[in-house]
């Protein structure tokens, strides 16, 4: 398939690592991929906190990267910047050349378990691996059943996707998909109470006795980390775009 | 507290975590409940079907509503219940007044009514002298401590058992040092059965309205409501007019998840139905608006209406359980606290008190939207141009810098290089929240588009 | 204008969309209804006497007269030490009420008590209940008690699940809070 990489800034600034092993697993199951230019934030931050009109230009400006791209799919390895893209594209720009842009995006995970499945790990992960379950991804775009749900039907894409891989041993935190503390500017406005939940997630992750924190989110990922190191705590994150690849 | 102290949320969250042990202690007594949410849901293999059905019959209500708030009149008065209607807070306790001084009441006996929290009903009746009794035992605490409730089901959940001992010691001489719950408890039903018996009315919340019958349900665990009701001659129930449902079968429906999704319990000790006044005495029901008309004018707050109170939500909240009750700028905290109290909370704050990881939402047995409708409320507020202080400064700057790419880039290229290069203790400060408390970014050399420049194109 | 024309004159802007009444269609569980009744009745803190009859009900009562207790009965059948005072205030030293149940509710252990001959308090104000019900009248869930309940115009009924109890005080259960402190339930 030809795919379009959807870096986010936060990836394309911060985690170039996480947008390189995107770029290299998807190449690797043999798919051709591009990186539009062009692109800026999904306005994330902005429509957060109710701004939708200092979130206009940036998320119009991120949507005209992509109108008239050639793929099959455009692929994110953010999850709650995918669901701000996808919600903040259709509330600005409800066009038909819009929509074209939204039906084709996928989060990373969604899109190795919807779309195009992994046929073959070639290589062991042996590592312990405690699954970060972030909100949006969960709750939002629905890559889980999240613990409130009782369904009797459930799902797990991201387990699904990671338990190919040979020797690898997957857990959860206790309280798995509670919210880490991040909530983009919520970190800043809400200092204390952030930092409790942050410090609390670390903690849970640790406590599993797991190597790494795996997650599909880079900005819960980050946020953790900060805390991890904060605490020193022997355990690490991972983007799962990066122990994917790793196993290919 | 002093009267100057900051009502905004983040700064009264500030200072309850400044006690990290009762944080944890708070945090862990309410994801309990949580957990023992689960375990009851998990139970009902039609869980997710009844919450459909609650949405559904709770929607179909709401577009309904001036129907049946009519049929529901009509038939308390052929069971000869007296019905009163107040379009605002100030009305509603000039209703009960008007009642409870036509019978010279001296005092009146309550049972959990947020409503009347929400009115600030307790101390306008205390004002013209008349005695109010909160009786359910965690609103008695409080009541007795002088303090709002910090939750809507467990309205004490705040309080050690200590606290609760020093307390009962002072006030109904209990033994010093005694903190045995049981005993305590004990000490409270002596002393609320003597105001039982020697009042002269009764005042309950009411949890449903049944519009085909005329009647109203009142949900307690310790039967003060029953105890109330049932031993003077006056009886008032005042409601919310979103507590309306058009029939048992939909009651029956909401009953199923109220008590299970509260605290676990399969159903609450207490589901009683009055459809008419005791013989010999008298029952008002007061509908009240207070603001639930004008939200209903708009699509995503409406929904806020088909909350059933069974406090859910602030059990899964995370922000709520490490913030405590009385950091929310309103008489109902947490998620829901947030949706229905954003409109009228001054220091516009509590509509960002949230993360909006939607967990409220997923557990809310009638399907209310919460993080929907408190990310609606933020841009509400945006629009009115009531954004709290920092992000009125600093949310059109992220605006412009994240919209342009060069700007964009530059900006971050400075941050990236200046993580790479500078101390982290020159940076903290100017981190903010995030470097007081956790480390900065280990930053990269370069940006991942540079990359693919030099590697892929 | 007045607050009721105020009130129904604001709901004509409701924004959203009219949404029809829900079709209510709920599978019961229906094996064993007894034993889920009793399961979920000791979960409320009650308990069931299975092989009940009205004999053995009133060798209950007449123990309990003997041990001197104040007892009433509003079942039929049943005599015990009190009767109906004209003042509902004076059953406070009530120490056991029998009084029948309609309906007994196998999904959460709740009996639904219509009315009560007398006065409405009496099954909160006695110190301990004995409700009375027909081992006939056991429903699986919620949906099907509100079908069969009576209740009647100008009257009062109650689902009473266990003694009364509260957590309050650190979310510790303490049975026994305002209302009765136990709850025997007595099949038959």
């Amino acid at each position: 398939m030809k795919i379009a990489l959807f870096i986010p800034c936060l990836v394309n600034q911060m985690f170039p690592e996480v947008g390189v092993a995107t770029l290299e697993l998807l190449e690797k199951l043999g798919h051709e991929v591009i990186l539009p230019e062009g692109q800026t934030c999904c306005g994330q931050p902005m429509t957060n906190s109710g701004c939708y009109e200092d979130a206009k230009k940036t998320t119009l400006k991120l949507l005209n990267a992509f109108k008239g791209v050639e793929c099959d799919a455009i692929v994110c390895p953010a999850a709650s910047c995918l669901v701000a893209a996808k919600e903040n594209f259709h509330e600005f720009d409800n066009s038909p050349e819009a929509q074209v842009v939204i039906d084709k995006l996928y989060e990373l995970t969604e899109f190795l378990h919807d779309v195009a499945p992994i046929a073959e790990f070639k290589k062991p992960f042996p590592h312990k691996v405690s699954l970060q379950m972030s909100c949006h991804g969960i709750r939002m775009l629905s890559l889980a059943t999240p613990s409130e749900n009782m369904s009797l039907q459930r799902h797990n894409k991201v387990e699904a996707v990671l338990s190919q891989i040979a020797d690898i041993e997957i857990c959860y935190p206790e309280r798995r998909d509670e919210c880490c503390g991040f909530g983009g500017t919520f970190a800043v406005d809400e200092g204390a109470v952030s930092a409790k939940m942050s410090k609390d997630k670390a903690y849970f992750h640790y406590e599993t006795g797991a190597k790494y924190v795996v997650g599909f989110d880079p900005s819960c990922l980050m946020n953790i980390d900060g805390m991890i190191r904060r605490q020193k705590l022997p355990i690490e994150t991972r983007h799962i775009a990066q122990v994917i690849n790793e196993a290919l | 507290m002093s009267h100057t102290a900051s009502k905004i949320h983040a700064d009264k969250a500030a200072i309850f975590c400044k006690d990290e042990d009762r944080v944890n202690w708070h945090s862990k007594a309410l994801w309990l409940l949580r957990e023992k949410r689960d375990r009851a849901a998990s139970s009902l293999p039609e869980w997710e079907q009844l919450r459909q059905l609650g949405s559904e019959i709770k929607l179909h209500t709401l577009t309904n509503l001036a129907k049946y708030l009519e049929m529901f009149e009509q038939n308390c008065q052929a069971n000869g219940i007296q019905v009163h209607w107040a379009k605002d807070a100030a009305e509603h306790n000039e209703i009960v007044h008007g009642i409870l001084s036509h019978h010279q009441v001296k005092k009146l006996v309550k049972s959990k009514s947020m409503l009347t929290e929400e009115c600030h009903m307790n101390p306008y009746l205390e004002e013209r002298g008349i005695e109010v009794i909160d009786t359910d035992l965690g609103e008695r605490i409080i009541q007795l401590a002088g303090q709002p409730p910090s939750h809507i089901v467990v309205p004490a959940i705040h309080l050690k058992k200590e606290e609760v001992g020093e307390l009962f010691h002072e006030k109904i001489g209990t033994e010093a040092g005694a903190s045995d719950p049981t005993y305590l408890t004990r000490a409270a039903r002596a002393h609320l059965r003597e105001q039982f018996l020697s009042a002269d009315a009764a005042m309950t919340g009411v949890n449903m309205a049944i519009a085909e019958k005329g009647a109203v349900v009142v949900c307690t665990n310790e039967g003060n409501a029953d105890m109330g009701a049932n031993l003077p001659k006056v009886q008032i129930h005042s409601m919310g007019m979103d507590k309306m449902v058009p029939n048992l079968d939909s009651a029956a429906v909401l009953l199923r998840m109220l008590a299970r999704n509260a605290t676990g319990q399969p159903v609450t000790t207490y589901s009683s139905f009055y459809r008419g006044p005791k013989a010999g005495g008298e029952m008002h029901v007061v509908i009240v608006d207070n603001g639930r008309s004008n939200m209903l004018k708009d699509k995503i707050l409406a929904e806020s209406l088909k909350c059933i109170r069974c406090g859910g939500c602030m059990n899964t909240c995370p922000v709520y359980r490490r913030s405590g009750g009385h950091s929310y700028n309103y008489t109902i905290p947490g998620p829901i606290g947030i949706a229905v109290g954003a409109q009228k909370d001054d220091t516009n704050s509590i509509a960002w008190a949230c993360t909006l990881c939607g967990s409220c939402t997923q557990v809310c047995p009638t399907k209310v939207p919460l993080d929907k409708i408190i990310h609606h409320h933020r841009r509400l507020k945006a629009e009115a141009g009531n954004l709290p202080y920092g992000k009125r400064s600093y949310m059109p700057v992220v605006g412009k810098v994240m919209g342009s790419a060069p700007m964009l880039n530059t900006s971050m290229a400075m941050a990236r290089t200046a993580l790479r290069i500078l101390p982290g203790s020159l940076l903290k400060p100017f981190a903010g929240a995030w470097g007081k408390y956790r480390e900065l970014p280990v930053a990269p050399k370069s940006s991942f588009e540079a990359w693919y420049k030099k590697n892929r194109s | 204008m007045s607050s009721k024309s105020f009130i129904l004159k604001a709901l004509e802007q409701t924004a959203i969309a009219p949404q029809p009444m829900p079709e209510i269609n709920v599978a019961p569980r229906v094996d064993d209804l007894i034993g889920q009744f009793e399961t979920n009745l000791n979960t409320v803190a009650g308990v069931l006497h299975r092989a009940g009859s009205l004999d053995l009900v009133q060798e209950k009562v007449n123990t309990l007269v003997a041990e001197g207790k104040q007892v009433i009965s509003l079942v039929d059948g049943i005599n015990a030490n009190r009767e109906t005072p004209e003042d509902q205030h004076d059953l406070k030293d009530i120490d056991f009420a029998v009084i029948p149940g309609e309906l007994a509710v196998a999904e959460n252990g709740a009996i639904w008590v219509k009315q009560p001959e007398g006065h409405r308090v009496t099954p909160f104000i006695c110190e301990n209940l004995l409700l009375v019900v027909e081992a006939d009248n056991v429903v699986a869930n919620m949906h099907q008690a509100v079908k069969k309940l009576t209740l009647d115009s100008g009257k009062f009924g109650a689902f009473i699940a266990g003694p009364s109890k509260t957590a309050d005080i650190e979310q510790a259960l303490v049975v026994g809070a305002h209302g009765a402190c136990s709850l025997n339930v007595y099949l038959v």
